[in-house]
């Protein structure tokens, strides 16, 4: 920011200060705008960092009910025992160290009209401008027999941490020559090549120690991400062990039995020996208690803004929110909140909001040494975020073998560097 | 979008640059009539890298390269490679296509500005020797200075991850003559694998 910019945002901080409370100005250090950001996750931690960064004059707090963040990212290989949680595992000293104020709280409720939040233990946090980014919250009542409780017999490790390692248990438990079953949800979810990636890490793990075992994904869709790609890459590793039966095929799961580990599809009734039900999903609980969602159960936002189309001055990033064509993942959630940051610095200084740029990219490892990617490259086009015509895409279908190996290569490197962006 | 702006005339080095100079200055002009929010700003399109790149361009992440402090032509320059496809990728060409040349010079100038970070690894003088010796025969006289000069035609070399410059010239051997520059690609052509794990160690520990 320029020193004018900065010299205009200070004076009007002021100005507003002393209105509001009839006292001279003089004398008086002028009172910092406060942002307050709801979860560091991909989407939290990174609007808490940029908005740091960027505009040095904002006091911003970083609210998380976690002491550490699991990233889901990668969290497939510890089901096939390729690394463990403790790789996963981040904590938020890097970003204190840049003067965020980072609080452990869980924040239950939300006061748009008096512009604050409050934790379990009653602590109130005023804020001008608010940010959430929750990640994503289950819908329960969409499979008959689910519930959360179920989730501690027929695991959903969708949420990195005690969950997948309950589902790595039960995989490590299993017979061979058992079946593995995986309920891959309907659009839109958390990590759309995710479920089918983590068919590919269960297999590697079967292929060495198991070989006997089938994988068997029930899917609501009768397509999904980089699909040609997953099922080359399935049946050139795993010949037949993986197979995939679309919502059409009989996929779509109506109900659990979850002591049998039982599943009710529309067709057939499919029984497992380890079960991973990955329920449907809607905005974090947070966004529904404060009323941001919609029918769909996710947010809507002014896409050049972040900031809610139902509640002014809160913005709402990461998998809660709708962006258009971006996927809910990671690097989409990192890149909406730089955006978020930038607009709530422009509009904290009075500036016009700035065009935003946005990027989304997904590495997808289908074997340790067979790595194929997503990307996209995104503009705001009337009012809706679209992918840049021509750009993006998919890895090549005839890619060789090193092609293969060093996208694994860069999928490692891409998870370090993105943590690094949010955590140091 | 504006084509690609390779073309035969402005296919030397220079002229690449000029060319680039070129629009860097209607981009100003064409700016300064905009309202401001119409033209996404250098730090808005650059800080989307940093996912894979590192925050400013450093990267933390041993296969993927630092960026950030790279000189501005150089940058310009690949990422156009990337965008036209003649350079070869695995995901540049993909990302690359998504932007205009007049961001694609934003996006150097952006990252040209940001401090160089050499990594942290320290060398090992056992698997650097043979580096150091093909590089003062065969590399120095374009990468001056074990590899820590650069300007806008070629890059720094020096305290890049070793496995990212692997990889480069592992591309580069495999165009052989093809390689740019070709008398880069002819030396690079005839090295064996151990010699080029050697070069890109050598260059990783010179910080
Ligand atoms: C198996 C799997 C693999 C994946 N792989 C990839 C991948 O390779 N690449 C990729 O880009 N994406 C991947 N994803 C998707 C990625 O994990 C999500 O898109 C991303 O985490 C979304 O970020 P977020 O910030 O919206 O939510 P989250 O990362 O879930 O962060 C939300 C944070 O908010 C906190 N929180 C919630 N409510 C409150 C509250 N009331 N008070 C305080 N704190 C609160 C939570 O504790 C959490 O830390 C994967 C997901 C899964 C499940
Ligand atoms: C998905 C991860 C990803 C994203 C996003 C990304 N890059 Fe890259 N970048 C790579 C990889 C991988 C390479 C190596 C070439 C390849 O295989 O594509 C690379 C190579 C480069 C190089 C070559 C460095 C050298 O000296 O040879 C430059 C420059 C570069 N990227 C700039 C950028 C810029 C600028 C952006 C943002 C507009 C960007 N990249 C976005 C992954 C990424
Ligand atoms: C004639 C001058 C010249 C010579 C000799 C030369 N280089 Fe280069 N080198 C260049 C230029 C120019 C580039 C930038 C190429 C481009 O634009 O893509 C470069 C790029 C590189 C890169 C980065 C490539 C990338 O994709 O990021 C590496 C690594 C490298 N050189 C190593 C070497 C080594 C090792 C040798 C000796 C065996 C060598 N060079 C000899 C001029 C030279």
């Amino acid at each position: 920011m320029t020193d004018l910019t900065r010299r205009r945002f200070l004076s009007a901080s002021a100005a507003l200060a002393a209105a509001g409370l009839g006292l001279p100005m003089i004398g008086r250090a002028a009172p910092k705008a406060r942002v307050v950001v709801v979860g560091g996750g991909y989407a939290g931690a990174i609007a808490a960092k940029y908005l740091q960064r960027t505009a040095p004059e904002i006091r911003v707090t970083l609210i998380e009910k976690s002491p550490y963040y699991v990233s889901c990212p990668l969290s497939n290989e510890v089901l096939s025992g390729e690394r463990d949680l403790d790789s996963l595992t981040f904590d938020y000293r890097g970003l204190t160290r840049r003067g965020i104020n980072v609080m452990q709280d869980e924040i239950v409720e939300v006061d748009p009209a008096q512009h604050f939040v409050r934790g379990a233990g009653g602590n109130r946090y005023n804020y001008d401008r608010l940010v959430i980014a929750p990640g994503v919250d289950y819908r329960w009542d969409a499979i008959d027999g689910m519930t959360e409780a179920a989730a501690e017999v027929v695991p959903h490790a969708w949420k990195a941490g005690p969950q997948t390692e309950l589902l790595r248990r039960q995989l490590e438990a299993m017979d061979d020559g058992g079946v593995f079953i995986i309920v891959a949800p309907p659009n839109p979810f958390r990590c759309p090549p995710g479920p089918y990636e983590r068919a590919a890490q269960v297999a590697h793990y079967f292929k060495v120690h198991k070989p006997k075992s089938k994988i068997l994904l029930l899917d609501a869709k009768d397509a999904f991400s980089k699909q040609a790609l997953f099922q080359a890459g399935w049946k050139a590793h795993y010949g037949d062990m993986i197979e995939w039966v679309p919502g059409a095929a009989g996929g779509i799961v109506e109900g659990i039995d979850p002591d049998s580990r039982t599943l009710i599809g529309q067709v057939d009734d499919y029984p497992g020996d380890v079960v991973n039900l990955i329920p449907h999903q809607r905005a974090g609980k947070l966004a529904q208690v404060a009323g941001l969602a919609d029918d769909s159960g996710w947010c809507p936002v002014d896409p050049r803004s972040f900031e809610s189309t139902i509640h002014p001055d809160i913005h709402v990033i990461g998998d809660a929110c709708i962006a258009g064509a971006m996927p809910k993942s990671g690097y989409a959630a990192n890149s909406q909140g730089k955006v978020c940051a930038a607009a709530i610095a422009a509009a904290l200084n009075g500036d016009p909001l700035p065009a935003p740029s946005y990027v989304n990219t997904c590495y997808s490892l289908i074997a340790p040494d067979h790595g194929i990617s997503v990307a996209g490259v995104y503009e705001l086009n009337d009012g809706a975020i679209v992918g840049v015509p021509d750009s993006g895409g998919v890895s090549p279908a005839d890619a060789d073998a090193r092609t293969r190996a060093i996208e694994a290569k860069f999928a490692r490197s891409w998870f370090s560097n993105i943590t690094a962006d949010m955590f140091t | 979008m504006p084509r690609p702006l390779r073309t035969a005339s402005t296919s030397s080095p220079t002229g690449r640059f000029w060319l680039a100079a070129g629009i860097a200055a209607a981009l100003a002009l064409g700016a300064a009539g905009a309202p401001a929010s119409d033209v996404r700003s250098a730090p808005m399109l650059a800080n989307t890298c940093a996912g894979c790149h590192g925050t400013d361009g450093a990267s933390a992440g041993d296969y993927m390269p630092t960026i950030g402090g790279l000189a501005k032509g150089y940058l310009f320059e690949v990422m156009s490679d990337y965008k036209t496809g003649l350079r070869p990728s695995t995901i540049m060409g993909r990302i690359m296509r998504g932007y205009s040349d007049q961001e694609i010079w934003a996006i150097a100038d952006f990252y040209a500005s940001r401090p160089w970070v050499s990594t942290d690894r320290i060398g090992e003088a056992a698997a650097v020797h043979v580096g150091e010796q093909i590089h003062e025969q065969q590399c120095a006289t374009c990468h001056e200075d074990g590899g820590r000069a650069q300007d806008d035609d070629s890059p720094r070399l020096a305290g890049q991850w070793s496995e990212y410059t692997l990889y480069a010239l592992e591309n580069c051997r495999e165009q052989g003559k093809r390689c740019s520059p070709r008398k880069m690609g002819l030396r690079v052509m005839d090295l064996s694998d151990e010699e080029l794990t050697s070069l890109a160690d050598y260059y990783e520990s010179q910080k």
